[in-house]
C-alpha cells in the first residue's frame, strides 16, 4: 500500500488490530451488562426468544464446517494436495466453534449453567445432541490445532518438548478425521433438524431443513477458508498461496451451490401447494413480506445465482476479484439463510383457540446491546484469524508438504 | 501447641458452643403465650396479616368510630359478640381483639403448616357477623349471586374487609368489579346517556337506602343487586308521568372503535412491512458498479462535446 | 502408511459404517422412546366455556400463589368469540400434555412427566435456552426476562406464595399446583373435591366453571362431566393430548 510508506511499516496492521481490540472492548461491556441486569435488555420476547445471537451461533458453526469437510477430503479421500487448505480451515473451524460458545453463553439465561447439558442428559432431544456433538468436535478441533500452535515461533523457543509432542499429534489426524466427521455429519444436520421437528411451527416442521444445513454449511466453510487465504495472501507479502488449490475448491463450490439451489429450490416450491396456516404465510413472509429482501437478494441472487455463474465460469474464477466477490457472497448468503429461517417460524403467531385459522404477526429487529455483543464476538474471530495469519502462518501453502510433514513426526519418534 | 494455638483452638470450642446455643434458643417458640393462644399467624402470612391490621377486620375494635360510640353506650357487650373475637359474656374478656384469624380460620391444627388450615368461605361464615337485622341479610339471600352459591368472597377481600380490586378497564371505582365478570354489559353501557352522566352500575344495582346522613352504620348496600322503579326515581322522580318525547334517552351515535384484547401489543394481522433499506443500498451498490463502467465513456462523451462546442 | 491407498479406504470404510452406526442408534433410540409409567391417577382438568366470564381470577389467583410476576401469566385468558349474544373466554393453562414437545426438546431434561400426568419443571436445572419456548404450541411457557424483585402485587389479596420465586433466566409454566395436590394426597384429602388439595385457580373461580379431578376415578367429577357432555382440546390434531378440556357454551335457546 503506497500510503504506507510514509509511517511506520506495520501502521495497517496495527490499526487494524487497534479497531477490532476496541470493537471486542465494547463487546465485553455490553455482554457483562446482559449478564448483570438479564436478557431484558435485547429485544427478544417470548413470541421471538431466538434472534441475532442464535443467528450468529448457527452462522459461525456453519462457515466452521470447511474443517470437517476440507480434512475429510485430504485424510479419508486421500486428496492430499488440499492439505494447507485444510490446516487453514481447521483452524478457522476452531475460531469459528469459539464464537459459538460465546453467543451461547450470552444467549442462555442460566450462563453459569452451561455445563448441565454435559451432565444431565436428554437422548430424545436435538438441542441436546448438538451441544454433546460440538463440545466433543472442539475437543477433536483443539487437538487437530495443537499442530498449529506448535509452530508459533515463541512456543518452540521457549517449551521445545512440548511443541515437539504438539507437532506429533498430528499422526492423528486421520482419526480425528473420521470422528470429526462423524460429529460434524451429526450436528450440523442437526442444527436445521432443531427447527423441522417442531410440530408446533408449521413453516418449520419439515424433514429437509437439515439436509439444507448441511449442504450450506459445507459450502459456507470451504467458502471462507478458500477467501481467507486468498484475503490473506492479497494484504501481506509473506503468505503464499497455490492459486492452483484454491481455483479447484473454487470450482467444487459452486456444484455443491447449485446441489443447494436444487434442495431450496424444490423446498419452497413444495409449500406453495394448499393452503396450511402458518406454512403458506411463513413462506409469503419469505418472498413478499418482511424477509424478502433478505431471500430473493442475500440468499438467492447474491447468495446463489451470482455466485454460480462467477464460480463456474472458467475466466471469471481465475480473476481474484471476482472469485473472492463470489465467495464472500456464498457466506453472506448462507448466514441470509440462518437468519430467515430462525424468523420465519417465530414472526408468526398461530392461535391456539380453535377452528381459529388467523395467522398473525410478530416483529424483531436486534437491539443496540445485541448488535454491540455481536459485533464484539465477530471481532474476536477476525482478530484470532489475523493473529492466526501472522504468527501461526495458517494461511502458507508452500511451507510444509505432506512429506516434510512426515519427517517432522519421526523426527520426535526417533529421539526417544 | 504453641500459645497462639491454644488460644485459637479454644476461640473455635467458644464460637461452636455459642452458636450451638444460638442455635437451641431461637428454635424455642416465643414465650410468654398461654396455653390457648395460638400459632402467631403473622409469622409465615405476613402479607395477609399486614393487610388485615389496617383494614375494618382488624380495626373492629380499635377504630375510633367503634371506640367512641361504644363508650357513649356504657361498652355494652353485645358489641363484643362481634367486635371481638372469642368473647366470654360472662367473664367480659376475650380472646383477640378485633376480627381475627381465628374468628373465621377456627383454631389452628398443632401439626399447621404441614396440614392446611380451612378456608371455608360460605356466605354464613361471614353471616354470622353481617346478617344482623340492619344489615338486608334477606335481600342477598333473594339474589341470583347467592342463589348460584355464590360468597361473599367473590367480591370482598376478608382480609382487609373491602372489595377485591381488579384492573380497571375504563370504570371507575367500584363498578369495574361488577363489570369483570358482567362483561357482555359493558360494550353497550358504555356508550349509553346514563354512563355518560356518570351513572355507574352500583349506582343503580346496589343502592343504600334512605340517604348518606341518617344511615346507621351497620348498614349495606342493597345487596338483592336488582334496580327497580326506586333506581329510577333517584333521578327521574319528577319525569315519572312526563310524554316519552321529552324524556327519551337514547343511545348515542359512538363509533365502536377497536374492541379490547388481552394479547400484550406487539402482535398484529399484518407482517411489519419490508425496510427499503435493503432495496436502496442494493441500489446504490449498483450505481456505484455502474458509475465506475460508465465513467470514461461518459467522460469521453462529456469531452466530446464540450470540444465541439468550444469549436463552434 | 505403508501402503496410503489400502489405509485410506479402510479409514473411508470406517467412516462410512462409523456413520451409519450412529445415525442408526439415532433412529433407535427415537423410536424407543422410554416412557414414564402411568400412576394411579391422571389429573385432568375441565372448564365450561359456558360459565366462564372471563372475570380472570384464576390468572390472579394463580400469580398470587405461585408468585408470579405480573408481567408474565400462566393462566392466560383472552376472548375467544361470541354465541349469541354472549361473549365466550378461553383460559388456558399449561395443556400438561401426554407427548408434550417441550419434554423432547429440552436439553438437559428439566422438563419431565410425573406418573400423574403432571409435566414437571425442575427450575434448578434449566439453562434458559428457550427451545422448550418455541416448541410450545400453546404459548403457555413464559421466560424470566428479568429478576422480579420487590413484592408480588397479587398477593395477598388473591393468595399467598406457596412454591418458591423462579430466579432470572429459567422458563416457567403452571405445574397444575402440584405442591397442593402431594400435600392433600399425603394428607387424605382428594384433589378436586377438597379445597386445600385443589389447584389454586380452580379454588377462586366465582361461577364454577373450572373443575378438576382424576380421569382415572370413574367416579370423580370430571370423569362424569366428560362423559355427559362433549368436549374439546386446543390443537388437537397436532397430536399434544393435552389433559385439559374445554366444554362448549351452548346458546340459550
Amino acid at each position: 500500500m503506497k500510503a504506507a510508506r510514509k509511517f511506520p511499516r506495520n501502521t495497517l496492521w496495527l490499526a487494524w488490530i487497534g479497531v477490532l481490540c476496541i470493537l471486542i472492548a465494547a463487546g465485553v461491556v455490553a455482554a457483562l451488562l446482559v449478564f448483570s441486569k438479564g436478557l431484558v435488555l435485547t429485544n427478544l420476547s417470548d413470541r421471538v426468544p431466538w434472534g441475532l445471537w442464535i443467528t450468529i451461533d448457527l452462522s459461525s458453526i456453519a462457515v466452521s464446517a470447511g474443517a470437517f469437510s476440507l480434512c475429510a477430503a485430504v485424510y479419508l479421500l486421500g486428496l492430499k494436495r488440499f492439505q494447507p487448505v485444510a490446516r487453514t480451515a481447521t483452524f478457522i473451524g476452531l475460531i469459528g466453534y469459539t464464537m459459538a460458545l460465546l453467543s451461547l453463553m450470552l444467549d442462555i439465561g442460566r450462563p453459569d449453567r452451561f455445563w448441565h447439558a454435559v451432565v444431565f442428559w436428554n437422548k430424545h432431544s436435538l438441542l441436546w445432541e448438538v451441544t454433546m456433538c460440538v463440545t466433543l468436535y472442539l475437543a477433536v478441533l483443539a487437538i487437530e490445532c495443537m499442530p498449529i500452535f506448535a509452530r508459533f515461533e515463541w512456543l518452540s523457543r521457549r517449551f521445545p518438548k512440548l511443541t515437539s509432542k504438539m507437532l506429533g499429534l498430528h499422526r492423528f489426524a486421520p482419526i480425528l478425521a473420521v470422528i470429526g466427521l462423524g460429529l460434524s455429519m451429526l450436528h450440523q444436520s442437526s442444527l436445521g433438524a432443531i427447527y423441522g421437528v417442531l410440530k408446533a411451527r408449521p413453516y418449520w416442521f419439515r424433514p429437509d431443513i437439515s439436509v439444507l444445513f448441511i449442504i450450506s454449511a459445507v459450502a459456507a466453510g470451504m467458502s471462507l477458508t478458500v477467501f481467507a487465504s486468498m484475503i490473506s495472501s492479497r494484504l501481506t507479502k509473506k503468505v503464499k498461496v497455490d492459486d492452483d488449490l484454491l481455483d479447484r475448491l473454487a470450482f467444487f463450490i459452486g456444484w455443491i451451490l447449485i446441489a443447494y439451489l436444487y434442495f431450496r429450490f424444490w423446498d419452497a416450491l413444495a409449500m406453495t401447494y394448499t393452503y396450511e396456516p402458518g406454512r403458506t404465510e411463513g413462506l409469503s413472509l419469505l418472498t413478499q413480506g418482511t424477509l424478502s429482501f433478505n431471500f430473493w437478494i442475500g440468499e438467492i441472487l447474491l447468495g446463489l445465482v451470482v455466485p454460480i455463474l462467477l464460480l463456474l465460469n472458467k475466466k471469471t474464477r481465475a480473476m481474484p476479484f471476482w472469485r473472492m466477490l463470489a465467495l464472500a457472497l456464498v457466506v453472506g448468503g448462507m448466514v441470509a439463510y440462518r437468519w430467515d429461517t430462525n424468523l420465519s417460524g417465530l414472526l408468526i403467531v398461530l392461535s391456539y383457540l380453535p377452528g381459529n385459522l388467523a395467522v398473525a404477526y410478530t416483529s424483531y429487529h436486534p437491539s443496540l446491546i445485541e448488535n454491540v455483543s455481536g459485533m464484539g464476538i465477530l471481532a474476536y474471530g477476525l482478530l484470532a484469524f489475523s493473529l492466526g495469519v501472522r504468527y501461526l502462518r495458517v494461511v502458507n501453502h508452500q511451507e510444509i508438504t505432506h512429506h516434510a510433514q512426515e519427517k517432522l513426526v519421526a523426527e520426535p519418534a526417533a529421539a526417544d | 501447641m504453641t500459645k497462639f494455638g491454644k488460644f485459637a483452638f479454644s476461640l473455635a470450642i467458644a464460637l461452636l458452643a455459642a452458636g450451638i446455643t444460638l442455635a437451641i434458643v431461637q428454635a424455642k417458640p416465643e414465650t410468654g403465650a398461654p396455653v390457648e393462644q395460638t400459632l402467631n399467624c403473622g409469622n409465615c402470612h405476613a402479607e395477609t396479616q399486614e393487610a388485615w391490621h389496617g383494614g375494618a377486620h382488624g380495626l373492629a375494635n380499635r377504630d375510633s368510630l367503634f371506640t367512641d360510640a361504644w363508650a357513649e353506650q356504657g361498652q355494652p357487650g353485645a358489641c363484643l359478640v362481634c367486635h371481638v373475637t372469642g368473647y366470654d359474656p360472662s367473664t367480659g374478656t376475650w380472646k383477640q381483639d378485633g376480627v381475627s384469624c381465628e374468628a373465621c380460620h377456627g383454631q389452628a391444627n398443632v401439626n399447621h403448616p404441614a396440614e392446611p388450615m380451612p378456608v371455608q368461605e360460605p356466605a354464613e361464615l361471614c353471616g354470622q357477623c353481617h346478617s344482623d337485622a340492619r344489615f338486608g341479610w334477606q335481600e342477598w339471600q333473594s339474589s341470583t349471586h347467592y342463589q348460584r352459591n355464590m360468597t361473599c368472597t367473590i367480591c370482598h377481600d376478608p382480609h382487609t374487609a373491602s372489595l377485591k380490586a381488579v384492573e380497571g378497564q375504563g370504570e371507575e371505582g367500584h363498578s369495574a368489579l361488577c363489570i369483570n365478570c358482567h362483561r357482555q354489559y359493558s360494550m353497550n353501557f358504555s356508550y349509553s346517556v346514563h354512563k355518560q352522566a356518570g351513572v355507574n352500575c352500583i349506582d343503580c344495582h346496589l343502592r343504600h337506602y334512605g340517604e348518606q346522613a341518617d344511615r346507621d352504620v351497620h348498614t349495606m348496600p342493597d345487596h338483592s343487586f336488582t334496580a327497580n322503579l326506586d333506581s329510577c326515581n333517584t333521578c327521574h322522580a319528577s319525569e315519572m308521568h312526563t310524554s316519552s318525547d321529552e324524556a327519551s334517552a337514547s343511545l348515542l351515535p359512538i363509533d365502536l372503535s377497536q374492541p379490547e384484547t388481552t394479547e400484550s401489543g406487539q402482535v398484529s394481522d399484518q407482517p411489519s412491512p419490508l425496510s427499503p433499506y435493503g432495496y436502496a443500498g442494493l441500489a446504490g451498490l449498483l450505481g456505484l458498479a455502474g458509475g465506475m463502467i460508465l465513467s470514461p465513456w461518459l467522460d469521453k462523451a462529456y469531452r466530446r462535446v464540450t470540444k465541439d462546442g468550444r469549436k463552434q | 502408511m505403508s501402503e496410503p491407498k489400502l489405509n485410506r479406504r479402510d479409514f473411508l470404510k470406517l467412516s462410512a459404517v462409523g456413520v451409519a452406526v450412529i445415525s442408526g442408534l439415532k433412529v433407535i433410540k427415537y423410536a424407543t422412546a422410554s416412557e414414564t409409567e402411568a400412576g394411579p391417577h391422571q389429573w385432568v382438568m375441565v372448564i365450561d366455556q359456558g360459565k366462564c366470564t372471563g372475570c380472570g381470577y384464576c390468572t390472579l389467583a394463580c400469580r398470587a400463589h405461585n408468585d408470579v410476576p405480573p408481567h408474565i401469566s400462566w393462566n392466560e385468558v383472552t376472548l375467544a368469540g361470541q354465541v349469541g349474544e354472549k361473549p365466550v373466554y378461553i383460559a388456558r393453562p399449561c395443556m400438561q400434555c401426554a407427548k408434550a414437545p417441550c419434554v423432547d426438546v429440552c436439553p438437559v431434561q428439566a422438563s419431565t412427566y410425573r406418573p400423574d400426568g403432571i409435566v414437571m419443571m425442575d427450575y434448578e436445572r434449566c439453562i434458559g435456552c428457550r427451545y422448550c419456548e418455541v416448541a410450545c404450541p400453546y404459548s403457555a411457557r413464559s421466560f424470566n426476562w428479568e429478576t422480579f424483585e420487590g413484592p408480588n402485587p397479587a398477593v395477598p389479596e388473591w393468595g399467598e406464595p406457596e412454591v418458591p420465586r423462579r430466579p432470572r433466566g429459567v422458563v416457567e409454566k403452571c405445574c397444575f399446583c402440584y405442591n397442593r395436590i402431594d400435600r392433600g394426597l399425603s394428607l387424605g384429602l382428594i384433589p378436586g373435591v377438597d379445597p386445600e388439595a385443589t389447584p389454586a385457580c380452580i379454588n377462586i373461580c366465582p361461577t364454577g366453571a373450572r373443575v378438576f379431578g382424576d380421569f382415572n376415578d370413574p367416579e370423580s367429577n370430571v370423569s362424569k362431566l366428560l362423559h355427559e357432555r362433549a368436549s374439546f382440546r386446543l390443537r388437537e390434531e397436532l397430536a399434544t393430548f393435552p389433559r385439559v378440556y374445554y366444554l362448549p357454551s351452548i346458546p340459550e335457546a
